[in-house]
């Protein structure tokens, strides 16, 4: 789809204007935004890796060239076993997104008949993913906690005699905050994808007389699978480097790899081991962008 | 026939997914009328007091119109920056395209609080003092994939015949990008713009780091609810809510007046 159009393209614009003119142009568009970047992020993260093989005395910076700090990720408690757990806090929302906003996804793209209808609908998941963060952490909070309105429901029904602590404060209500958080995106990135699932091939299936359940488990699902692994590693990504959802609801189980990085730098001053985290992170994320593209292009050349 | 299964059991589970998603939004926006300190139950009647409470906050209404100060530059900076980059990334072919490609997404998938990180690393090396807009430059940088990725699938989508025709009438490139070019790629712009102004104003990760003496709207509500929690921050967030939804209402309206397809914000 992508590379479609320099074949007729090149050919009509290379009458039009010699490599030279083309390249010259080239520059202007691309010099002020590489420049750009250049300074803002690939400098900024050049100093993060300088930082990384320093070391600390007495709360300054020591410049040196030493692995130390980025073995010390990998084999000195509590590092990367707070990096696992976010990670695993990170796989559980992409999960309980991915399969709270299937549904949702499903009757947006097979269920909903009128243009007007898929607007509207699609406004209404979008309304929830734009509302700001810190307030929807923030309303668990108050549904959560042990005045939370789930406790009073409870006793009121006559469920529980007393408030209940253990919704609030442990990975339990990061992972739902979580989860809460990013089914919206979940929901676009799978509507995306369903969306380009032609009728034809739905109808194919139902006239070779498949049921509604193989048609679910053997087409669609299967041909939705490139929109939902790419949503989920975004939202993994999210998820997993997110400092709020643990700082507000979680207790000290439920710290992650962000409260970490922020307690080095502002209780600690250990920069270079919060620099080290960071590039180990760093790494991590450029894979994953790796694999996000590779599912993209994948799935645009499907149909 | 695109309808599959069952019509009513495939809705019944989606509006209880869009009830989930709704019930913490009303939980808040309820508890911004009640008329105790408390956000708990029971309801203690109707009352304006938390909302007229924060028009008397001076420090909370500043921080409001930090969050705008930095957002515009946000989206003022991405776009600058953003569109040229699109340009060059769907028009021509390059060395290095591909790695250009994905450094300009880095900030997506990254923690918010390394990409600060990092920053807060370059600004103290260079001596800056943190301010609002040692935030904007921070953000602007985040953001400008936002800008990138819009831009970019628009230009894909309309090809380059255009362009080519105006160009075979005797246009020379400043009018094929002026008349041709920018017009087609306006409304994804404006979008983006939308899309950055919207995050920017949410952002904490990146902000908590960088900022100054100045706060802006979250970092503020981020103190609050720190310390204690008062109506008040349900009230304010009640309101950013209401005014999110409007500028929803209008990106999606203008995103969708020139594409036919909606908007997907990454982040």
């Amino acid at each position: 789809m992508r590379h479609r159009a320099p074949v007729g393209g090149r050919a009509v614009s290379a009458a039009a204007q010699t490599p030279r003119q083309e390249r010259r142009q080239l520059l202007i568009w691309l010099v002020p935004p590489l420049l750009w970047f250049t300074v803002f992020m690939v400098i900024p993260y050049c100093l993060l890796f300088y930082y990384s093989l320093g070391s600390t005395e007495y709360m300054t910076f020591k410049p040196g060239f030493s692995p130390a700090n980025l073995i010390r990720v990998f084999r000195t408690e509590p590092y990367l076993s707070v990096l696992l757990k976010s990670a695993r806090i990170g796989a559980l929302t992409a999960l309980g997104a991915t399969v709270l906003g299937y549904p949702v996804a499903f009757c947006l793209a097979f269920h909903t008949r009128t243009p007007r209808a898929k607007f509207l609908i699609y406004l209404l998941v979008i309304v929830p993913w734009w509302a700001a963060y810190l307030v929807k952490a923030y309303a668990w909070k108050t549904i959560l906690g042990t005045n939370g309105l789930l406790n009073a429901l409870l006793l009121k029904l006559h469920l529980i005699h007393e408030p209940l602590t253990l919704f609030l404060y442990n990975q339990f209500s990061v992972v739902l905050t979580l989860i809460y958080i990013f089914t919206p995106f979940a929901i676009l990135s799978i509507y995306a994808q369903l969306e380009r699932i032609p009728t034809s091939i739905v109808e194919a299936a139902s006239n070779l007389g498949a049921t509604t359940f193989e048609t679910l488990t053997r087409i669609i699902i299967p041909l939705s699978l490139p929109g939902v692994l790419a949503g989920g590693i975004i939202t993994f990504a999210l998820a997993t480097g997110d400092f709020i959802a643990p700082a507000l609801l979680g207790g000290p189980n439920a710290i992650m790899i962000s409260n970490v990085v922020i307690n080095l730098l502002g209780v600690a001053f250990d920069w270079p081991m919060a620099a080290s985290i960071g590039i180990v992170v760093i790494g991590v994320g450029t894979a994953l962008i790796s694999v996000a593209h590779y599912l993209e292009h994948r799935s645009q050349a499907r149909f | 026939m695109r309808e599959l299964g069952s019509r009513r059991k495939a809705w019944a589970l989606g509006w209880a997914v869009l009830a989930f998603l709704y019930a913490p939004l009303i939980v808040m926006a309820v508890f911004s009328f009640n008329d105790s300190e408390f956000t708990s139950l029971p309801f203690k009647g109707f009352t304006w007091r938390w909302y007229s409470m924060l028009l008397d906050d001076d420090r909370l209404l500043q921080s409001v119109w930090n969050s705008v100060y930095v957002a515009l530059g946000v989206v003022a900076l991405s776009s600058l920056f953003g569109l040229p980059a699109a340009i060059a990334l769907d028009r021509y072919e390059f060395p290095g395209k591909a790695w250009f490609a994905r450094v300009v997404m880095l900030p997506i998938v990254l923690p918010g609080v390394i990409t600060g990180v990092a920053l807060l690393l370059f600004y103290m090396a260079l001596h800056f003092k943190l301010s609002l807009y040692t935030i904007m430059l921070g953000q602007g940088t985040a953001l400008m994939c936002v800008t990138i990725t819009e831009v970019a699938a628009r230009l894909r989508r309309m090809g380059r015949s255009s362009e080519e025709a105006a160009r075979t009438l005797g246009a020379n490139e400043w009018e094929v990008l002026v008349r041709v070019t920018l017009p087609g790629v306006m409304p994804a712009l404006l979008g983006a713009m939308l899309i950055a102004f919207s995050i920017s104003f949410d952002e904490i990760a990146v902000t908590y780091l960088l900022t100054g003496r100045q706060n802006t709207l979250p970092m503020m509500l981020w103190s609050i609810l720190r310390r204690q929690a008062t109506p008040e921050v349900n009230a304010v967030s009640t309101l950013v809510v209401v005014a999110s939804i409007l500028l929803i209402c209008v990106g999606t309206w203008l995103s969708r007046r020139g594409s036919g397809e909606p908007i997907v914000a990454p982040g």
